[in-house]
C-alpha cells in the first residue's frame, strides 16, 4: 500500500504543480452582470407567485448555455430605485393586481426608457379546454391593464415562431408553460424591440421545483415532453434578454432555414 | 520685364484756339471754301475787268475771316513714345523642367528663358512684362534677386492666367505672347477652336504663341489615373490607368501594377494588369479594395521598357482619402451577459456600424438537454473569420472571450498582424479575458496597450468591487469627453477588473485600479488606449460597463453614459477627428525635392493634461516605401515650436526637403498615442506623367485669337500693336490778339468790297 502510495506521489505532484501553472480563472467576477429574473413587485403584489421558478430558471440557464445567472434572484419593488439596476424583470401573478401607483409607473416608465425588458407572467392561467385558446386569469388581464398604462402609446402584437424568442437558443415552435396556452407569445415592441413579453402559460409554474427536487405543479396537457419545451421557453427567453436579436443576423439565418426545415421536434 | 518708356522730346505745332469747338472751326472752314468756290465760280463766267483783283481781295477777306474766327494758337510741348503694352506668359509648371531635346541637357525652361530674353531684344519699341503662369493668376517670373524662379507650379493653368489679366485692375495688354511647352492642363487636349478663341475675346488682344519644345523625350509613363467614385473602405474601387510610350520608344504592352503602401511592411499588391497600346496609348482598368479608411497611398507603377529616359514618371504616388460608408465590427463574447448584451444593441443601434457578431451560447460542459437540430446554434467559424474575413472589419471586439478552446490561440499572430496593418482591437474583460483568457505571452498581447502577466500562476482578476479612478490624461482625452459630458466623472461601481500589467511605450491609461498596483509600482490600468503600428487597440479590464446603462446614474443620465463612451472608444478607434488629440495636414501636395509644409492643429495648444506647461510636440516622419537599410530608412523628426499654437492651436511646420516616395507623418503630444497623416511626395507628378510637348495646341490657339506661332530658336520677331504718344507738358500761345484778327478781318472785307464796287458790283 506505502509503495503504491509512493509511485502516485510523482504524478500527484506533478498534476499539482500543472494546476498551480494555470492561469487562476476569475473567480466570480462578471456576476453582476449574470443574468437574474428579478421578480417585480407591483400592484400589490408581494412575492412572484412560483417563489422557486427564479431559482429553477437560473440553474436550467447556468447547465444548459454557456449564460451565468444569479441562482439566487432579487426582486425589486416598482417604485424602488433598484429597478433600474438591471435589464430584466419578471412579473408574475394568479390574482388580480391592484392599480399601480404613480411612483410604480414612474419606475416603470424609467427601466423600460433605458431598454428594459418586462416578462409577465400569468400564473394563473388555464388551460381547461386544453384546446390552446388563451386562458387568462385575472392577473394577466389587470396586469396587461396596468402595462397599458404605463405604455399608454403601444399595444401588443402576437408573437410567432419566426420571431427570434422563439430561436435564440433552442428552436421552438410554439410558446407552452405550466399549461399549454396560446401557440403565440404577446408582446409590446418598441423601437424594434420587445420590451413586454406576456405569457398565458404560467412558465413559472412548469419551472418551480420544491426543496424535495419535486416538481411544484403539474404540466398539462403534455406532461413532461411540455415542461422540456417550457424551460426551453425560459432559456430562450433568457437568452433574449442577453442577446436581444443575435440569432435575427444575417450569419444565422441559412443555418436555422435548414434547421427548421429538418426539425421533428414540436 | 517691363520695357522703359520713350525718351521725352519737345514739340511744337500750330492749332486753333481751344475756347473754338471743334464742329465750329469745321463750319467756319466750310463756309469760307464755299465762298471761295462761289467768287471764283462768279467771277470765271463773268470774265470783265477787275476779275482777279475782286477774287484775290475776297480770298483774302475770307481768309481773314477765317483767322478771325479760329484764332490760332502755337503750342509748345515735351511729348514721349509709349510701347505698346505685351504680356509674356511664361509656362512655369514641372513639365518645363524635362528637357528640350531628346538628348539635351537644355530644360525648356532655359529654352523659354532664352526666348524670352530674344524676345525682349527684338521688341524694344514694346514694353513687355513677364509673368509665370500655373496655378491660378500669373505671377513675376524673377524672384527678388533677381534670377528666374525654377518650374515648380503643379499645373499649366492658361485658362486661369488669362482671365486673371482680364479682371485686372491695371492697364490691359494690347497683346499676350505665351511661351510653353504646349502640354497645358488647360485649355485641355483637343480643345475646339471655338473655346481657344474664347481666351483672347475678354481680353480683346491676339495672343501669340512660343513653342520650346520639338520633341519629347524617350519616355514609358504612367499619364493618368482616375477613379470611379470615392474610395470607400471595403468596397472595390475600379481604377483606369492610362500608360503610353513617346519620343521613339517602342513598347507593344506594359504590366501595370496597383500596391498601397503601408507602414508595417512591404507594399501590398493590391491589382495587376497588362496594357496593349496602341498608337504609343494604353489603357487598362484595375479594382483595388483598400480596407483601411483614412488617407492611404496607392502607388500605379509600369514595368519601363529599355531606353526609358525619364524614370521619375514610371510610378505615381496617389494620395486616397479612403471614407467609410459603415464601420464593419466583428463582436466575438464568450458568454452572455449583461455586458454582451448592452454594447451589442449600442452596435446594433448605430446605423453606421456594420455589426457581425459571434456568441459562444454553449461550452462542451454545457449540457442542453436537446438534439443538436432542436438548438440554434451554429458552428463559430473562427477559421474563416480569422484568415479570409479578417481583413474586412475595421475593428474586432473580443469581450469576455477565451482564446483557448475555440481555436482561435492559432489565430492570434494573424490577429496581430491585422492589427499592426491598420486594424482595431478592443479587449474586454471578464473571467475569460485577457490574462484568464490565454492572452499573456501571445502575439496578441504585445499589441495590447498593455502588458499581461504571463508567469505561471498569475493572478487573472481581482474580484473586489471597484470604482474606477480618471487618470489626468482620462480627463483631457477626446474620447472620453462624450462621456464626461454626459457622467461628468461619475463611475458606477464594477463588480472587479482584470489584472492588467503597465502600459506600455505609446499608449495611455485613462481609467486606473483605484487602490491596486502594478509590479513597477504604478496604478493598475483599468481602461487604456494605445497605438500598434499603423493599428489601434483599446484594453477596458471590466465587464461592468453596462451598468452606465441600468444603474441610479444611467437613470439619471437617461442610460447615455454607456453610448457617449462606446462612440469615444470605437471612434477614437477608427481615428474619428473627433477623437484625436490633434491634426496633421499638408497646407500644399508635397513636392520631392522641395520643402512641404505641414499644418499642426493641437486644440489644446499641446497644454498638458493639468492645463499647464505646454507639452513636447513632435512630428515624426517615416518612409512608407523604405527598404530596410536604406539610409531614409530611420524615422525624421521635426520639432513642433511649444510657444507657436494660437487661440485655435494651429501651426505650421516646414518639412525638410524629402525625395520621391510615400510618407507616414505621426504627431506625438506627450507619450500617449499619435495622430497620423500618410502624404506621397511625386518628383513630377501629374506635370511629368506626359512628357510630350504639344506644340500643335499652342499652334491653333495662335490661329483662333489672332496671333502668331513661333518655334523658339526661330525669329521672334513678333507683330506687336504700334507705340503711342503721349504729351507730358503743354504750353498754348496765341499767335496774335483776338483784336487784331477782327481788324485785319475787317479791313480786308473792306478792300474787297472797294474792289467790288469800283468793277460795277455792289
Amino acid at each position: 500500500m506505502r509503495r503504491t502510495l509512493m509511485c502516485f506521489f510523482p504524478f500527484a505532484f506533478a498534476l499539482g504543480v500543472l494546476v498551480f501553472f494555470l492561469p487562476r480563472p476569475a473567480r466570480a467576477f462578471g456576476d453582476v452582470g449574470a443574468f437574474d429574473p428579478r421578480a417585480l413587485l407591483a400592484g400589490g403584489t408581494t412575492g412572484p407567485a412560483r417563489a422557486t421558478a427564479a431559482g429553477r430558471w437560473s440553474w436550467e440557464l447556468v447547465q444548459r448555455t454557456s449564460a451565468p445567472a444569479r441562482l439566487k434572484p432579487s426582486q425589486v419593488r416598482a417604485d424602488d430605485a433598484g429597478v433600474v439596476d438591471g435589464p430584466f424583470l419578471w412579473w408574475s401573478g394568479d390574482a388580480s393586481v391592484a392599480t399601480l401607483s404613480p411612483q410604480e409607473i414612474a419606475g416603470l416608465r424609467r427601466f423600460f426608457a433605458l431598454g428594459g425588458v418586462l416578462l409577465v407572467d400569468d400564473a394563473g392561467a388555464s388551460d381547461d379546454a386544453g384546446d390552446g385558446r388563451s386562458g387568462a386569469s385575472a392577473f394577466g388581464k389587470s396586469a396587461r391593464e396596468q402595462i397599458a398604462r404605463v405604455l399608454p402609446d403601444t399595444s401588443p402584437i402576437a408573437l410567432g415562431p419566426d420571431h427570434v424568442l422563439f430561436k435564440s437558443f433552442y428552436l421552438l415552435k410554439r410558446a407552452e408553460g405550466r399549461v399549454a396556452g396560446p401557440r403565440t407569445l404577446d408582446a409590446i415592441v418598441r423601437g424594434g424591440q420587445t420590451q413586454v413579453v406576456f405569457s398565458s402559460h404560467d412558465l413559472g409554474g412548469a419551472l418551480a421545483r420544491g426543496a424535495t427536487g419535486a416538481w411544484e405543479n403539474p404540466v398539462v396537457p403534455g406532461g413532461d415532453l411540455q415542461r422540456e419545451r417550457a424551460i426551453r421557453l425560459a432559456v430562450n427567453i433568457a437568452m433574449y434578454v442577453l442577446c436581444s436579436n443575435y440569432k435575427d443576423d444575417q450569419v444565422h439565418a441559412p443555418f436555422l432555414m435548414r434547421r427548421r426545415a429538418g426539425a421533428l421536434v414540436p | 520685364m517691363d520695357a522703359p518708356a520713350g525718351q521725352l522730346s519737345l514739340s511744337t505745332r500750330l492749332a486753333v484756339n481751344g475756347d473754338l469747338p471743334p464742329w465750329a472751326a469745321v463750319i467756319a472752314c466750310v463756309l469760307v471754301l464755299v465762298s471761295l468756290g462761289v467768287l471764283v465760280v462768279h467771277e470765271l463766267r463773268r470774265r470783265e475787268r477787275g476779275g482777279v483783283a475782286i477774287v484775290a481781295s475776297g480770298v483774302l477777306a475770307l481768309l481773314a475771316l477765317l483767322l478771325a474766327v479760329v484764332r490760332p494758337v502755337r503750342i509748345a510741348a515735351r511729348e514721349s513714345v509709349i510701347g505698346a503694352k505685351v504680356v509674356v506668359l511664361t509656362d512655369t509648371s514641372r513639365s518645363m523642367a524635362l528637357p528640350e531635346e531628346p538628348s539635351g541637357k537644355t530644360t525648356r525652361h532655359d529654352v523659354g528663358a532664352r526666348a524670352l530674353a530674344e524676345l525682349a531684344k527684338q521688341s524694344k519699341d514694346a514694353r513687355l512684362l513677364a509673368l509665370g503662369f500655373g496655378e491660378g493668376a500669373p505671377t513675376p517670373v524673377a524672384s527678388k534677386d533677381g534670377e528666374a524662379t525654377a518650374p515648380s507650379a503643379p499645373r499649366s493653368d492658361l485658362t486661369s492666367a488669362l482671365r486673371a489679366l482680364a479682371a485686372s485692375a491695371e492697364e490691359r495688354p494690347q497683346a499676350v505672347v505665351v511661351v510653353s511647352d504646349g502640354r497645358l492642363d488647360d485649355p485641355a487636349e483637343g480643345a475646339s477652336p471655338e473655346n481657344l478663341a474664347a481666351l483672347g475675346k475678354e481680353l480683346k488682344v491676339p495672343i501669340h504663341a512660343i513653342a520650346t519644345t520639338r520633341q519629347g523625350p524617350p519616355d514609358a509613363s504612367v499619364r493618368r489615373v482616375s477613379a470611379a467614385g470615392a474610395a470607400v473602405a471595403h468596397v472595390p474601387l475600379p481604377l483606369s490607368v492610362e500608360v503610353g510610350c513617346s519620343g521613339g520608344l517602342s513598347c507593344d504592352e506594359l504590366t501595370v501594377t496597383a500596391r498601397e503602401l503601408r507602414e508595417d511592411g512591404p507594399p501590398a499588391l493590391l491589382a495587376t494588369g497588362l496594357s496593349h497600346l496602341k498608337d504609343g496609348k494604353g489603357t487598362v482598368d484595375l479594382s483595388v479594395t483598400l480596407e483601411r479608411a483614412g488617407a492611404r497611398i496607392i502607388e500605379i507603377a509600369i514595368t519601363p521598357p529599355s531606353g526609358d529616359t525619364v524614370p521619375e514618371n514610371d510610378r505615381r504616388l496617389l494620395t486616397f482619402v479612403v471614407a467609410r460608408e459603415r464601420v464593419r465590427v466583428l463582436h466575438v463574447a464568450g458568454r452572455p451577459t449583461n455586458d454582451v448584451r448592452a454594447l451589442r444593441q449600442w452596435l446594433k443601434s448605430d446605423a453606421s456600424v456594420d455589426v457581425v457578431a459571434f456568441f459562444i451560447l454553449r461550452t462542451q460542459s454545457d449540457n442542453p438537454n436537446a438534439r443538436q437540430e432542436d438548438l440554434s446554434l451554429i458552428p463559430f467559424p473562427v477559421d474563416e473569420l480569422f484568415t479570409e474575413h479578417l481583413p474586412s472589419f475595421d475593428a474586432v471586439v473580443l469581450q469576455d472571450f477565451d482564446a483557448q478552446p475555440y481555436g482561435l490561440e492559432k489565430h492570434l499572430p494573424q490577429l496581430s498582424r491585422y492589427v499592426r496593418s491598420g486594424g482595431g482591437l478592443i479587449m474586454v474583460g471578464g473571467q475569460n479575458s485577457f490574462v484568464a483568457g490565454g492572452y499573456a505571452g501571445t502575439p496578441l498581447a504585445e499589441v495590447l496597450p498593455v502588458s499581461l502577466d504571463d508567469s505561471p500562476g498569475a493572478t487573472a482578476a481581482d474580484v473586489a468591487p471597484i470604482t474606477p479612478a480618471w487618470t489626468e490624461d482620462g480627463r483631457t482625452a477626446p474620447l472620453l469627453a462624450p462621456l464626461r459630458e454626459v457622467a461628468s466623472e461619475e463611475l458606477p461601481q464594477m463588480p472587479g477588473a482584470n489584472i492588467l500589467g503597465d502600459v506600455r511605450a505609446g499608449g495611455l491609461v485613462l481609467w486606473s485600479h483605484p487602490t491596486r498596483t502594478t509590479r513597477t509600482g504604478a496604478p493598475m490600468p483599468i481602461l487604456a488606449i494605445g497605438d500598434q503600428g499603423d493599428g489601434r487597440s483599446i484594453a477596458l479590464g471590466i465587464d461592468g460597463a453596462w451598468q452606465l446603462e441600468f444603474s441610479q446614474l444611467g437613470a439619471r443620465t437617461s442610460g447615455r453614459g454607456y453610448g457617449a463612451m462606446w462612440d469615444g472608444l470605437l471612434g477614437w478607434l477608427m481615428r474619428d477627428p473627433r477623437f484625436e488629440p490633434g491634426q496633421l495636414d499638408l497646407t500644399s501636395p508635397c513636392v520631392a525635392g522641395e520643402p512641404a509644409r505641414l499644418r499642426v492643429r493641437a486644440p489644446d495648444g499641446g497644454r498638458d493634461a493639468s492645463g499647464g506647461s505646454a507639452r513636447e510636440m513632435v512630428v515624426e516622419l517615416r518612409r512608407l516605401d523604405a527598404r530596410s537599410g536604406e539610409p531614409d530608412a530611420a524615422p525624421l523628426k521635426v520639432e513642433v515650436p511649444r510657444h507657436a499654437p494660437g487661440a485655435t492651436g494651429t501651426v505650421e511646420v516646414t518639412l525638410p526637403p524629402l525625395p520621391a516616395g510615400g510618407y507616414t507623418a505621426r504627431l506625438k503630444l506627450g507619450p500617449g498615442p499619435t495622430t497620423r497623416r500618410d502624404f506621397a511626395c511625386e518628383a513630377g507628378g501629374d506635370e511629368w506623367a506626359d512628357s510630350r510637348p504639344d506644340p500643335d495646341r499652342l499652334r491653333a490657339l495662335a490661329a483662333a485669337t489672332g496671333g502668331s506661332f513661333r518655334w523658339a530658336n526661330d525669329d521672334l520677331a513678333l507683330p506687336f500693336p504700334k507705340p503711342a504718344v503721349v504729351s507730358a507738358e503743354r504750353h498754348v500761345v496765341p499767335l496774335a490778339p483776338p483784336w487784331s484778327w477782327t481788324l485785319a478781318a475787317a479791313v480786308l472785307l473792306g478792300v474787297h468790297w472797294f474792289t467790288r464796287r469800283r468793277s460795277g458790283l455792289s
